[in-house]
């Protein structure tokens, strides 16, 4: 084909859509009139010259073409297509996990009631034990803080159970020897003092000062030793965390803490009755759970609530079936696979309790030891009963199954061994809510890596509003620690970091191959884009062709 | 197009690197399974054939029903092409019903997708979603992961419509392990080209292990003239005949590397892979993980000794009298209360309130209003121009 021809269609495909349409009748125009006369093709008819107003009209179409797809399409297909990530405030969020934000240190105040004592007597004695305090180095974590009470009289009615910032209270009596029992009701540590070893206003150190001192710290060893375990095992690094965790314990409180479920403000219990035979088919487990677990429930209502359901199974066999039950028998007793115990009732986690009337015994390795319960961490405990004369389970046969049960609970929910049953309660308030802000620092610590992770993730914004609230209530928790209000605050903030992580909307298929993406976009870009580009290349060679003949001519 | 995800790789993987490793205890205290068959239609019997008899092995050695996540995409039970309706049988001697009369289907045909997958693993779910639909693993929860399906190079095929690659596999136990939601891992997928879905997988604590290399096929191991099609996959039997035949109960001590061991190419005719990397220890450690702590629900138990029974009781008395004692603070306190305030409730007199529809949501109440407004106000102006234009024709 001749050079001119090819100029044409160039120019033709350059003049846009309804140019490009006219073209090829041109050209079979120019091809009958070729062969119908033999002239040369040097004087090949052409057509008119394009008039210098057609030329620009030509160059605003491609332009306006371009323009819309640069300053229309463009942005549109980038809004519809970027991923909304709200802002997170990343920094704080790590600083939260990395324990910068708020050291886990308990202020706890122990106040002190010392009615036979005379005012200046006691400052004395609680400045020289408050220095004792400060300066046993291996008692870290821990701030007790002496104080007086504001009325300090002789009342013994005032009710420590109700200030609820204070975590203990010593009364001084004065007696024979030096000598301390903790009070069964209340958090009350009785100490009582031979008069002389009461220190001069003179004296630094004191031989009484340094036994209340040690008595102190022997209260809140446990608990100290669970928190160490705690920090220890979160995502704080350990240049963080204050020192000096006792390793000889970090066993068994591992074991104990393996044990105890995850922190939820309701459990549900599942009561169940499995009998290998028809009988018995009946239990008065309600008149059982009022009488014998009841009180127990409502003493952990601050901490825990808890709902409750029962069932009886008959003819149900269990996984093993040897007369004599030795402890590897025990794992797997339970039998998952045809026992209904999972009854998915609303969003609390279970913990269940299986009474087994059966025949079968436990073999312990001694042979004095005899057992008939025992508890499979994390998930309840069981208990065989020997089968009742009828078909009716009693109350009061159950009494101990219940006993059993409850027991297990409070082992169960993490609840400390040692102290009277009021301080092993407040300690658990403490330690769950110790618990609770380092599991919710660390979701937050989480959430914070995973979106740099991930880049391609979308962050919508209830997410950013979870982690402030979050944060909030973080704030709010550290600020009182180990009150019950922090439980509160520390509880809010867990299940807001939580919900800010299972973000439902946060999924979907991240990662796609560059294939698909070419296979999605090609049958768009193809017709669209050729014309564009060949439009606007050969509108830029018209330009310059332009421009060299204006060179030309001038 | 944004292709930057690529590039992004080996920076993401630098990061889980270098990020600070929590401390992990040893033991781990609960076992859950997540079986997944991805595809539909009578031919791929064994796909779902391979499942079930996962699913009964896991069950045979404790793992409870609550603690498995079994996704059928298909029921070939009920398939009016099988001659034997109602069960379905992974070998051809058609001695064992694996659709028995005991059996917990989680997510069943259109419900298998590569979300709900995702959904599932990373937690990510409403709050309509029952309990025995999720995985509720913590940081003390081993995780049996079984996939088998048709797959290629880095995917694995859903239902004939869509694909997992196996990046998004890696993102999702990546931010499992971020949320400590899993102790241990082993991955097993029975699919062709299984090693390549495996090879993206950056996340510690993760052993896994394929069938078939990149570019081999994962074959079926024999076909029941009677059912007319294929019935479990080589891999995924050999796989069963070393759980049948090796651990009868949770007091076996094979490992899982002995497992792995028994792979052979005569036997699968494919070249099995595994990963041991990703493991803390290494491959030592990995090897010498039993295979009951992913197939078997082990329960540490606790017996109790003989206790004496005074100690219990003590505690239920003082329970007692502290909610008695709380009782009376209470009412003291809301005594106090009262007094303190004791015409408040006068006030508050019985008025009759009319009770407003509540809209279900209140945001952008003002802006529904206005767009309503103006709608009505052009409508009017409409109208108006309507009748205007119309007024002079007359």
């Amino acid at each position: 084909m001749s050079s001119p021809l090819a100029d044409r269609l160039d120019h033709g495909v350059a003049s846009g859509i309804d140019a490009s349409a006219s073209a090829p009748a041109a050209e079979a125009d120019d091809n009958q009139v070729s062969n119908r006369s033999s002239q040369p093709p040097a004087v090949r008819k052409l057509p008119p010259p394009e008039s210098s107003a057609d030329t620009r009209r030509r160059s605003l179409v491609v332009a306006s073409f371009w323009f819309i797809v640069l300053c229309l399409g463009l942005p549109i297909w980038w809004k519809t297509t970027t991923i909304y990530r709200a802002n997170l405030p990343l920094s704080q969020m790590t600083d939260w996990a990395d324990g910068k934000t708020c050291s886990p240190v308990f202020p706890l105040q122990v106040s002190v009631e010392a009615p036979a004592l005379q005012d200046g007597e006691a400052q004395n004695l609680m400045r020289i034990t408050q220095y004792a305090l400060e300066t046993m180095t291996d008692f870290p974590g821990y701030r007790l803080q002496l104080e007086m009470p504001q009325t300090t009289t002789a009342d013994q009615t005032t009710d420590p159970s109700r200030e609820s910032n204070t975590a203990l209270t010593i009364r001084l009596q004065p007696g024979d020897v030096a000598a301390s029992t903790l009070h069964p009701h209340l958090p009350v540590l009785e100490v009582t003092y031979p008069p002389s070893s009461i220190p001069s206003p003179e004296s630094s150190s004191n031989g009484f000062a340094t036994y209340l001192a040690t008595q102190l710290r022997s209260t809140f060893a446990e608990e100290q030793a669970i928190m160490s375990y705690l920090l220890a095992t979160s995502s704080i690094p350990s240049d963080q965390q204050p020192q000096g965790s006792s390793l000889d314990t970090t066993e068994s409180l591992s074991k104990r803490m393996t044990r105890s479920l995850k922190y939820s403000g309701t459990y549900h219990l599942t009561f169940s009755l499995f009998t290998s035979g028809p009988a018995p088919s009946s239990w008065d487990i309600e008149a059982a759970i009022d009488q014998y677990m009841k009180p127990v429930l409502d003493m952990l209502k601050p901490i825990h609530n808890f709902t409750i359901d029962t069932q009886v199974q008959l003819y149900a066999a269990p996984g093993v079936h040897s007369q004599v039950l030795s402890k590897e028998d025990l794992s797997s007793f339970i039998n998952a696979a045809e026992w209904p115990l999972s009854p998915g009732i609303g969003g609390a986690p279970t913990v269940n309790f299986v009474v087994f009337t059966g025949n079968q015994t436990i073999g312990m390795d001694s042979e004095t030891e005899t057992s008939q319960s025992w508890l499979i961490p994390q998930w309840g405990s069981v208990y065989l009963l020997s089968p009742p004369p009828a078909t009716h389970v009693p109350s009061d046969l159950l009494k101990q199954p219940i006993l059993t049960f409850t027991s297990h609970l409070l082992s169960l929910l993490g609840t400390p061994q040692s102290g009277s049953l009021p301080m092993r309660l407040s300690t658990l308030t403490r330690i769950r809510s110790a618990d609770l802000l380092l599991r919710a620092s660390s979701s937050l610590g989480s959430l914070a890596r995973l979106s740099l992770a991930l880049p391609s993730i979308s962050i919508p914004s209830s997410v950013a509003d979870g982690v402030a609230k979050s944060m909030h209530h973080l704030e709010l928790a550290c600020a009182n620690l180990g009150s019950t209000e922090s439980l509160e605050h520390a509880r809010i903030a867990e299940a807001e970091a939580e919900r800010a992580f299972f973000e439902k909307s946060m999924v979907g298929q991240l990662y796609f191959p560059d294939e698909h993406k070419v296979t999605v976009y090609l049958p768009l870009l193809g017709p669209v884009g050729v014309p564009l580009v060949m439009g606007l290349l050969s509108e830029l060679k018209a330009w310059r062709q332009r421009r060299q003949q204006k060179a030309k001519l001038s | 197009m944004r292709l930057s995800s690529i590039l992004q790789l080996p920076v993401l993987l630098a990061s889980s690197l270098l990020a600070p490793i929590p401390h992990v205890a040893a033991e781990h205290t609960s076992n859950w399974a997540v079986l997944v068959g991805t595809s539909r239609f009578w031919f791929n019997y064994r796909h779902l054939s391979n499942v079930l008899s996962m699913y009964r092995t896991v069950k045979r050695l404790g793992i409870p029903d609550s603690q498995i996540i079994l996704m059928l995409p298909d029921d070939m039970a009920c398939n009016p092409r099988n001659a034997f309706p109602g069960t379905v049988y992974s070998n051809s001697d058609r001695a064992v019903d694996l659709y028995g009369d005991n059996i917990e289907v989680d997510y069943r045909g259109y419900e298998v997708t590569v979300e709900n997958f995702i959904r599932l693993l990373t937690d990510r779910v409403g709050d309509e979603m029952p309990r025995s639909k999720r995985l509720l693993t913590d940081d003390r929860s081993n995780i049996f992961v079984y996939m088998t399906g048709h797959g290629g190079n880095e995917f694995l095929k859903f239902q004939d419509a869509e694909e997992i690659g196996a990046f998004d596999l890696a993102d999702a136990f990546e931010q499992m392990w971020e949320k400590r939601r899993y102790h241990e891992i082993l991955f097993m997928i029975d699919t062709c080209q299984a090693n390549t879905m495996y090879s993206k997988i950056y996340s510690p604590n993760i052993i896994a292990t394929g069938s078939s290399e990149l570019d081999q096929s994962s074959y079926s191991h024999h076909a029941d003239n009677d059912v007319g099609v294929a019935v479990i996959d080589r891999y995924t039997y050999y796989n069963l005949e070393f759980l049948e035949s090796e651990v009868q109960d949770l007091s076996s001590k094979k490992t899982v590397g002995e497992l792995f061991d028994s792979y052979t190419y005569e036997k699968i005719h494919s070249h099995a892979g595994v990963r041991y990397d990703l493991f803390r220890g290494g491959t030592d450690a990995a090897r010498s993980r039993l295979l009951t702590d992913f197939f078997g629900n082990i329960q540490n138990v606790e017996v109790d000794g003989a206790k004496n029974t005074t100690m219990d009781e003590e505690m239920l008395a003082l329970s007692k009298t502290i909610a008695q004692l709380r009782e009376i603070a209470a009412e003291e306190e809301a005594a106090a209360s009262n007094a303190s305030q004791p015409a408040k409730s006068e006030p508050t007199r019985s008025q009759k309130k009319i009770q407003l529809a509540k809209p279900l949501t209140d945001e952008n109440w003002w802006t529904k209003k206005l767009v309503g407004a103006t709608a009505l106000a052009g409508c009017t102006a409409l109208w108006a121009l309507g009748s205007y234009l119309e007024a002079p024709r007359n």
